[in-house]
């Protein structure tokens, strides 16, 4: 991948420990809050970090770039380093040490990097809100009746039905069905990360619940589910796909 | 409760199915995953068999901050 050698490269440049490890995390804190010229050479230290967080992120994600051009990088890089910076500004105050300064730096970056690249992705791509339409499996069959794999998908879209609301519906198919990434989704829908991750919470414990409660999945202590492997899949990792259903 | 019909029948495939029965507990926001990431990293850095169960059901869950939080790792790993 292009971020892994181009972060190889950087690994390997000789003399490559920063500078900025050298200084202490107070120290950036102080020298920021500061003024005078030092503080001038703190702010142009920081936004270095920020276009190298920024630079591995966008590489990471490019091949979701309508325009992957370097050039066209290159703007996105600039402008999420930029943005970032100001965030960080913003919350400097809250940084308490618990981390290296650059790592507590990089993650603004990387956030903002990866939000514009998905926004991207997605600029010129409708945001459908839709519901369900699975044929609801009757409830008092069992599980015995179904078969693994497509009639647990059956029990799920019927709990689906019984339990959510048509709004954790389509917050769910839009999210998990149809790939749309939740800060595009929240953009869309005036709302925010946190708050549609919190409705996917919801729906998840709610689905679990029934599903459990109908027999179709272990309780809470055994993680994996009594009778598929389907949700025992170690990890659903909808980044991978992050846009791309 | 009214549904919309959809003319197009949604088939969740195997991979919906896990991602929606997917356990997100404990509970974790994904602004509390923000402010533990710079030293989740670093301890999945120094030790990739560290574990935080609440980031870890986090970033099952939450495609968005998991990115970030791979990507914070591999930054500080190829350092
Ligand atoms: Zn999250």
């Amino acid at each position: 991948m292009t971020a892994v050698s181009r972060d190889e490269q950087r690994s390997t440049t000789p003399e490559s420990p920063p500078r900025t490890e050298a200084v202490g995390p107070t120290d950036w804190v102080a020298r920021l809050g500061g003024g005078g010229p030092e503080q001038a050479v703190a702010l142009r230290e920081l936004h270095e970090l920020m276009l190298r967080a920024a630079a591995h992120q966008v590489w990471r994600m490019r091949p979701a770039l309508p325009d992957p051009s370097p050039a066209a990088v290159e703007v996105i890089v600039n402008q999420a380093a930029d943005e970032a910076m100001t965030a960080l500004l913003g919350k400097l105050h809250t940084f308490e040490g618990r981390s290296r300064f650059t790592t507590w730096a990089f993650k603004f970056a990387i956030l903002q990097a990866a939000t514009e690249v998905r926004r991207l992705q997605w600029q010129h791509r409708e945001v459908e809100l839709r519901d369900l339409d699975v044929p609801i499996a009757p409830t008092h069959e069992g599980p015995e009746l179904y078969a693994e794999g497509k009639d647990l998908a059956a029990a799920v879209a019927a709990a689906m039905h019984r339990v959510l609301t048509p709004y954790q519906r389509r917050i769910a198919i839009a999210l998990l069905v149809d790939g749309v990434p939740i800060d595009v989704l929240a953009d869309r829908l005036g709302t925010n990360r946190g708050a549609l991750y919190k409705t996917l919470h919801d729906v998840r414990v709610r689905l679990r619940a029934e599903l459990t409660a109908n027999g179709y999945l272990a309780g809470r202590r055994a993680s994996s589910p009594a009778r598929t492997s389907a949700a025992s899949t170690p990890r659903v990792s909808p980044t991978h796909t992050a846009g791309t259903p | 409760m009214s549904t919309t019909p959809h003319p197009d029948p949604t088939d969740l495939t195997p991979r919906h199915v896990s991602a929606l029965l997917q356990d997100t507990t404990p509970w974790l926001s994904c602004e509390e995953c923000f402010e533990r990431m710079d030293t989740y990293a670093e301890a999945v850095v120094r030790d990739p068999a560290h574990t935080d169960e609440a980031m870890a059901a986090h970033l099952r869950g939450c495609a968005a901050c998991d990115e970030e939080a791979q990507s914070l790792v591999q930054l500080l790993a190829a350092q």
